[in-house]
């Protein structure tokens, strides 16, 4: 198991090099100044030739590149040209942030993703499984940005139960959770029950009921653990893109994490900084992946014999 | 009875501290907006934009006040008074006595010397020394030839010199701008370019404190009890960053912000203003400042004077104001916007004539219309967008064909500062009251390439050098008006379009707010009032 998992890390590396290439040479290919942002209306061409310069924009790309990757390896991501701060607390201030915001989502999107997804399963064509059903489906197609400003107009302004944006207590993180675990919740759901109801089609399943078991054991003790395992490697993965990809819900909102980091970024052809977002998320990403492959194979002990 | 005695002491004891805690809690006066960017930092030598922080938390040696709406006047600030010599190059400022920073520093002439020192220093990296680069020895020092620059000197320790390479008239008014805020050498030298990056690392003389900054979230201002005009009445002054403007709304509505911006989201006006609620409860002034196209005369048609004019006379100014800004302002037809100083009202007024333009297009050697792009940026909302589409329409009928370039911000700006970006709209605002701060900006030497304007006039660089050196008010009044005229009707270099009102809405328990004389989003809240 451990060779497994240092090989993965280890094909990280250049995974990690490439996306770094990717964004230097799209951010390079793109028009763009970033003093010249900077300064925008106030624009100097002496100024903007001054500073370019001392900041080292005018050296070739090739030699921005590596000076920025032999900093990446002693740990060192540079600092933002936009913040003049240092890259690496910019992103791990925002982190905990993200994280929060992730993690809420996710417990949101398993407690009623899941047992939604066993309902629909045991009642199948019924009414409350419709109307999961619909509830997922809906949740899977509506755009992210589109339920949080229904969420903010009617918990918001119209109750005026919850804040509208910002993120200083526990109440700023409910409607953002909400709107963000909406999808993940859906896809559980569904997933859980065309798993669930794969899974009943078994020979054991119906040897269970032959027994004389109740429906309830039967459900429970013998069907949902095998069920579950394609659910929980997506749940894993699931973790890790809410982690990566909260950009929407972040800047709809205001809450100050990672994602936000990395939009302005690239708006702001801020280099040091949008490379850092994007080093941090992909390693994020990987280890999401790393994190669902294993659990797999202590769930399903075939898979760690082969 | 002893029972009963000591149930009627607890329950005043109760009721006391009940009062007392209410009082406590009555007493904290917050004021809380929402501004739709991140303030890179509160270094105001470090930044272009985002001065909601230097208003409030700085002093400058001259403050710019507003005294009526789209009024100003220049009025003593850290420095009591100040004196010009006969040939306009020395200044010489004398400073308020027992002025305190934030750290409890007394303000020195060596902290003014130190500010713009500092601001010239090659290592600070400063965006904004085309504030001070008239200064005798300020391009020795930015170029790294000098130890320190020549025209600062500190006389004593109340009583600042600076002297200029040549006459600078604008010089006062400058001094009085965000950019020109006082520094601590003290607090600020030891940290070196981290100064700014936190509310730890700010220190100003102003009427608030920077408190608490969560980068992306917040920052948080506290009265300043040391203030040399007095304590202000707000204890708390929050600014929330928030770039959604339906979210921006919705916190006003719900009561979690206290002022609402339209210039953030302008197509909530028409919903303010016509509200039951909120239509008494918007506050609006003019400002000085003003909305305009660009012609790039280095990319065809716009290299001759007659198409520019066709153009000009193919846009019906007062239809896009009407419609699309509900006459929320006054056309403008010069450089000059509504109260700046020599503000030209006899200016003479671009007509709207489709047919004349016609004329002129077909004269210019386009008899069958002629192609043309307008660039946008993508992501600064929709109001230009759909200004140009108007305007887009209006000029087929003069036979400009139209193409609507979208544009990301990063695009815009490196293809405008090199000279390359086509015609584009947008509006300025004076930082300063001075016309150099408008006819300079746009039309000085360099200014028309990293505009894209290109409309290279050695006559018009003399003039601008004339203006910026002239101290007789009524000769530089004149010389701007000529210069307005040359500009707008000889050469027809740009389109001037509107000056708007800038329109705030504001809860009812918010009181004296003062719409800002030049029109920003960013303002002093010094005189505003909490319920």
């Amino acid at each position: 198991m451990l060779k497994f998992i240092l090989k993965r890390l280890l094909i990280s590396i250049p995974i990690l090099i490439g996306v770094t290439v990717i964004i230097f040479f799209l951010l390079n290919v793109v028009p763009g100044d970033p003093v010249a942002l900077m300064m925008k209306e106030h624009i100097s061409v002496d100024v903007v030739a001054r500073v370019r310069a001392q900041m080292h924009l005018d050296d070739p790309a090739i030699v921005r590149y590596f000076r920025f990757l032999a900093g990446a390896l002693r740990g060192d991501l540079g600092e933002s040209y936009k913040l003049n701060r240092p890259v690496t607390s910019l992103i791990l201030n925002a982190f905990p942030n993200t994280f929060v915001l992730a993690l809420w989502a996710a417990l949101f999107a398993w407690v009623v993703g899941i047992p939604a997804g066993i309902l629909s399963a045991v009642k199948k064509y019924s009414l409350p499984d419709n109307l999961f059903m619909g509830f997922s489906l809906l949740g899977v197609s509506m755009p992210v940005f589109w339920s949080a400003l229904l969420f903010q107009y009617v918990f918001a302004v119209k109750l005026r139960w919850l804040p509208v944006a910002g993120f200083e207590d526990w109440r700023y993180v409910i409607m953002p959770a909400i709107v963000l675990g909406w999808s993940s919740a859906g896809i559980i759901a569904r997933l859980t029950r065309s798993s669930l109801l794969e899974v009943m089609r078994n020979d054991y399943i119906r040897t269970a009921r032959a027994k004389g078991l109740h429906e309830l054991p039967v459900i429970f003790g013998h069907a949902l653990k095998n069920s579950l395992l394609p659910v929980v490697t997506v749940m894993a993965i699931q973790v890790a893109g809410l982690l990566a990809g909260a950009v929407i819900t972040e800047s709809v909102f205001g809450i100050p994490g990672v994602g936000r980091i990395a939009v302005n970024a690239i708006q702001a052809r801020d280099m040091p900084l949008l490379q850092g977002a994007v080093l941090f998320e992909t390693t994020l990403v990987i280890l999401g992946n790393l994190a669902a492959d294993i659990l797999y194979a202590f769930l399903d002990p075939r898979i760690k014999a082969a | 009875m002893r029972k009963s005695r000591l149930f009627v002491v607890l329950s005043l004891s109760f009721l006391l501290a009940g009062i007392l805690a209410a009082g406590a809690f009555a007493a904290e006066k917050v004021f809380t907006i929402a501004y739709n960017e991140e303030p890179q930092t509160s270094d105001m030598q470090m930044t272009t934009s985002c001065y909601m922080i230097p208003m409030n938390v700085y002093d400058r040696l001259i403050e710019c006040v507003t005294t009526a709406p789209g009024k100003s006047a220049l009025v003593p600030g850290l420095a009591t008074k100040w004196e010009v010599s006969k040939d306009g190059k020395v200044y010489t400022f004398y400073l308020r006595k027992g002025v305190k920073f934030h750290n409890g520093e007394e303000l020195t002439a060596q902290d003014v010397v130190y500010t713009f020192d500092r601001m010239l220093d090659p290592k600070t990296k400063a965006l904004n020394t085309d504030i001070l680069d008239f200064v005798l020895g300020a391009k020795d020092r930015m170029e790294g030839k000098a130890a320190s620059t020549a025209g600062l000197k500190a006389l004593d320790r109340y009583t600042v010199r600076i002297t200029l390479e040549k006459p600078f008239v604008p010089f006062l008014a400058i001094m009085a701008s965000p950019q020109a805020s006082i520094l601590n050498e003290k607090f600020t030298r030891p940290l070196g370019n981290k100064y700014g990056l936190t509310a730890q690392a700010t220190c100003g003389t102003g009427p608030f404190i920077l408190k608490e900054w969560v980068l992306n979230d917040h920052h948080t201002m506290v009265a300043n009890p040391n203030y040399f005009r007095g304590r202000p009445q707000i204890d708390k002054f929050v600014v929330k960053i928030v770039t959604d403007p339906e979210t921006m709304r919705m916190l006003f509505e719900s009561g979690e912000i206290d002022l609402f911006d339209c210039d953030f989201a302008m197509s909530q006006i028409p919903y303010f203003t016509s509200h039951p609620k909120w239509g008494k409860q918007t506050v609006s002034g003019p400002r000085v400042g003003i909305y305009y196209y660009t012609f790039n005369q280095a990319i065809k048609p716009f290299d001759n004077v007659k198409v520019r004019k066709a153009f000009q006379m193919a846009v019906d100014r007062k239809l896009i104001l009407q419609k699309m800004f509900y006459n929320h302002g006054q056309l403008e037809n010069g450089v000059m916007p509504r109260g700046l100083i020599h503000y030209n009202p006899n200016q003479e007024k671009i007509e709207y004539n489709p047919e004349k333009a016609k004329k002129l297009l077909a004269e210019a050697g386009y008899p069958n219309g002629v192609d043309m792009e307008i660039a946008l940026v993508a992501s600064t909302g929709s109001q230009w967008q759909k200004m140009s589409e108007i305007v887009q329409a209006m000029v087929a009928k003069a036979g400009f064909r139209v193409t609507l370039k979208q544009m990301d911000e990063a695009a815009f700006y490196a293809t405008r500062k090199e000279g390359k970006l086509p015609m584009y709209t947008n509006k300025w605002s004076a930082d300063f009251n001075d016309p150099d701060n408008f006819f300079y900006t746009f039309f000085g030497p360099k200014g028309t390439v990293a505009r894209s304007y290109n409309n290279i006039s050695p006559e018009v660089f003399a003039a601008l050098e004339k203006g910026r050196s002239e101290t007789d008010f009524a000769k530089r009044g004149k010389l701007y008006a000529d210069l307005e005229k040359k500009i707008v009707i000889d050469q027809a270099a740009w389109l001037p379009m509107f000056s708007l009102k800038h329109i705030y809405v504001v809860q009812p328990r918010v009181k004296k707010f003062v719409v800002p004389w030049n029109g920003w989003s960013d303002f002093p809240i010094y005189e505003t009032r909490v319920e």
